[in-house]
């Protein structure tokens, strides 16, 4: 920065001469504490026109030694003291420019819509004379404390597209959590994801959290999760562009992602179910890429989805045979469903599961083609309980009119 | 046969002693857990089902309570055999039970006794000459019962019947990497419906067969108290189990003719 700085000086030539006599030519940051130190000192509308010394000298600016009249530039030539109310604001860009750039260009440069259009400026998330590094921890943008900052404006005065309680989602997240509760660092806060001074709207393409480039962003941190899920089903189509293909935040959820061990997630072993028939039994879908209906119906019918539907959550869900970042076609050879992996797959749960565990249909939407066994059973049965129900309710209607009849005419 | 003099109307007899009624009431217990415990995996729609199963671990407690309750029955199974094999009495109950083509005979004379359509023609005078040569087929008599009407032989054997299907389908399905090692997940399959189907069989004939003949049925309504105190009044015997009666009674003169033929001397 500092360096950046120097070059913005004006005529190099003279650049020595000048800082030799600037402390003769300008006024000293003591000119300005002279009033400023003051904490009653209000302008004529109240305004407070105290600077905090210290927490300034502490500062990124302070530390490195930049003046008053740096930031506050129309103030270098003014000689009388005091000076006049009205100043021009701080143009960061001056030093800043790249930055500066990036937040007009970003979604906080543009005026929203709507009644009060907003512009947001460097010192609404950075603060003014206490401006610190994103490093210190004392800073509003550093990574504990840059929720606060941002939720600072998201959760009452400056709506987004979703909402406030969209944004107050995050606060229940896996990721605020290890921010709040373990003091982890390095876990994912707004800027994380959305980024800082380039942050853009999600329909925006160029957006972090865009559909385009989710998977990247989260896979920034999740590198394993990233690999796994280009190499799978989903991920090979993602690279192709399909907009239908499930990202990250489809089954995680957007904020709120937890962990699956949490009741909450829409990945929880009793859910896990309903968020993969979302697709998997959309018939568009279906059509558009030749995939197998009714999972949901025939995960059901079975004694997994049974007891998965009576929350119990040891059984098999979708994932458990399936995988999840790593799902492949059953005809790959890598798939957890192929035929030669199967015994090792229902092995996790099914200790010493052999061939047989094949021998069959897992998924049986149509009995009478599939499961000719069970559907005969099926047949048989529902034959012999209709005819014993039918032979009862004759007898006991016979029973019955008799007795009447009996009572009628004794 | 009415009054012989031998058999008194108030007199009490032992239908089901207190071994039996255990047995029965073992077997009470158990077939209700296991339904209370099963059926809500067949109807999982079912509001009443959800709701005795809201709390957390429930269904895990529900698969070991059904597991005690199919434990509790086929120990009752087999002290039933025991009991049959072992003691006079259950060897004799058991002789009474065997089916008999009597037993569908009875049914059908029933049935179209209590119906008594073919009284209502011969009244109304169609095919007068025929009902004249075959008066059989009047259905006049109710039939006559033996210690077990074919009701309860029916019931008997249809307890008989489907503990053992759905023990071997509930072992199998108990023991799935036992099953899976013996057979091809195909046949798995097949125990896994014939339980649930047979649960339902089982089910039905108990709300609506035994039910109305222990329950509903106007004779004994609303309960027979035999399950509970095993008593039979000499009054009901001759109504209900008439050749019963008449064995009784038949070896009762056997016995007075000998003591009598026996005394003069």
């Amino acid at each position: 920065m500092r360096t950046r700085r120097r070059r913005r000086i004006p005529l190099p030539a003279v650049a020595l001469g000048l800082m030799l006599i600037a402390p003769l030519l300008l006024a000293s940051d003591d000119d300005c504490l002279a009033c400023h130190s003051d904490r009653q000192l209000k302008s004529a509308r109240g305004k407070v026109l105290f600077v905090d010394q210290d927490s300034f000298r502490t500062s990124s600016h302070g530390q490195a030694g930049i003046a008053c009249v740096d930031c506050h530039a129309d103030l270098q030539k003014v000689k009388d003291f005091p000076h006049a109310e009205k100043l021009k604001p701080v143009a960061c860009a001056s030093c800043h420019d790249a930055d500066e750039a990036a937040l007009r260009a970003s979604v906080h440069g543009q005026p929203h819509d709507g009644q009060n259009p907003i512009v947001v400026s460097c010192k609404d998330c950075h603060g003014t004379h206490d401006i610190r590094g994103k490093d210190d921890s004392e800073s509003s943008v550093y990574s504990l404390n840059l929720p606060d900052t941002c939720e600072n404006c998201h959760l009452e005065r400056v709506r987004t597209g979703r909402g406030p309680d969209f944004i107050r989602q995050y606060n229940q997240s896996a990721h605020f959590r290890a921010l709040e509760k373990s003091g982890l660092s390095l876990s994912a806060t707004c800027v994380t994801c959305h980024g800082g001074h380039d942050v853009r709207a999600v329909k925006d393409g160029r957006s972090r959290v865009s559909r385009k480039n989710i998977i990247r962003t989260c896979g920034r941190c999740h590198v394993g999760i990233e690999k796994n899920y280009l190499d799978s089903v989903h991920g090979k189509d993602y690279i192709k562009g399909s907009a239908d293909v499930p990202v990250c935040i489809d089954c995680h959820n957007e904020h709120n992602i937890v962990s699956p061990e949490n009741l909450g997630s829409r990945v929880y072993a009793t859910k896990v179910a309903a968020v993969c028939s979302r697709c998997h039994d959309d018939e568009r879908l279906a059509r558009q890429y030749g995939l197998l209906t009714s999972r949901l119906k025939s995960y059901s019918a079975s004694y997994h989805g049974t007891a998965s539907k009576f929350g119990e959550i040891r059984v098999a869900n979708c994932a458990s045979c399936h995988g999840f970042h790593d799902i492949r076609v059953s005809s790959d050879p890598k798939s957890m469903i192929n035929p030669a992996n199967m015994s090792k797959t229902c092995g996790k749960c099914h200790a010493g599961a052999g061939a047989n565990f094949a021998k069959g249909k897992v998924h049986v939407v149509s009995e009478k083609t599939e499961s000719r066994g069970s559907y005969v059973a099926k047949v048989i049965y529902m034959s012999i309980i209709g005819g014993m129900v039918s032979i009862f309710l004759i007898f006991i209607a016979a029973d019955l009119y008799r007795r009447k009849r009996k009572r009628r005419s004794p | 046969m009415n009054d012989t003099g031998l058999i008194r109307d108030d007199e009490v007899f032992l239908r089901m002693n207190l071994a039996e009624r255990i047995q029965h009431f073992l077997l009470i217990f158990s077939m209700g857990t296991l339904m209370l415990t099963g059926l809500p995996l067949i109807f999982t729609e079912l509001k009443i089902f959800k709701s005795i199963f809201a709390f957390e671990k429930a269904f895990y407690f529900r698969g070991i309570l059904h597991r005690v309750a199919a434990v509790v029955l086929i120990v009752n199974i087999v002290g039933h055999v025991f009991y049959t094999v072992f003691t006079r009495r259950g060897r004799e109950n058991f002789k009474e039970m065997l089916p008999k083509f009597q037993d569908v005979k009875d049914a059908w004379n029933l049935f179209w006794h209590n119906v008594g359509l073919t009284r209502f023609l011969r009244k109304k005078g169609v095919g007068k000459a025929f009902f004249d040569k075959h008066p059989a087929l009047l259905f006049e008599k109710e039939p006559e019962f033996g210690r077990y009407n074919f009701i309860e032989k029916f019931e008997y054997w249809a307890v008989a019947w489907g503990s053992f299907v759905m023990i071997l389908s509930g072992f199998f399905m108990w023991k799935v990497e036992l099953s899976l090692k013996l057979f091809p997940l195909w046949v798995h399959d097949i125990f896994v419906i014939v339980h649930g189907y047979e649960a339902m069989l089982a089910f039905l004939a108990v709300i609506i067969w035994h039910m109305y003949n222990v329950h509903l049925n106007p004779e004994v309504f609303p309960m027979s108290k035999i399950w509970l105190n095993g008593k039979i009044t000499g009054h009901e015997l001759r109504a209900l189990h008439p050749v019963e009666y008449r064995k009784i009674a038949e070896s009762r003169k056997r016995r007075l003719e000998e003591a009598n033929a026996s005394q003069p001397k």
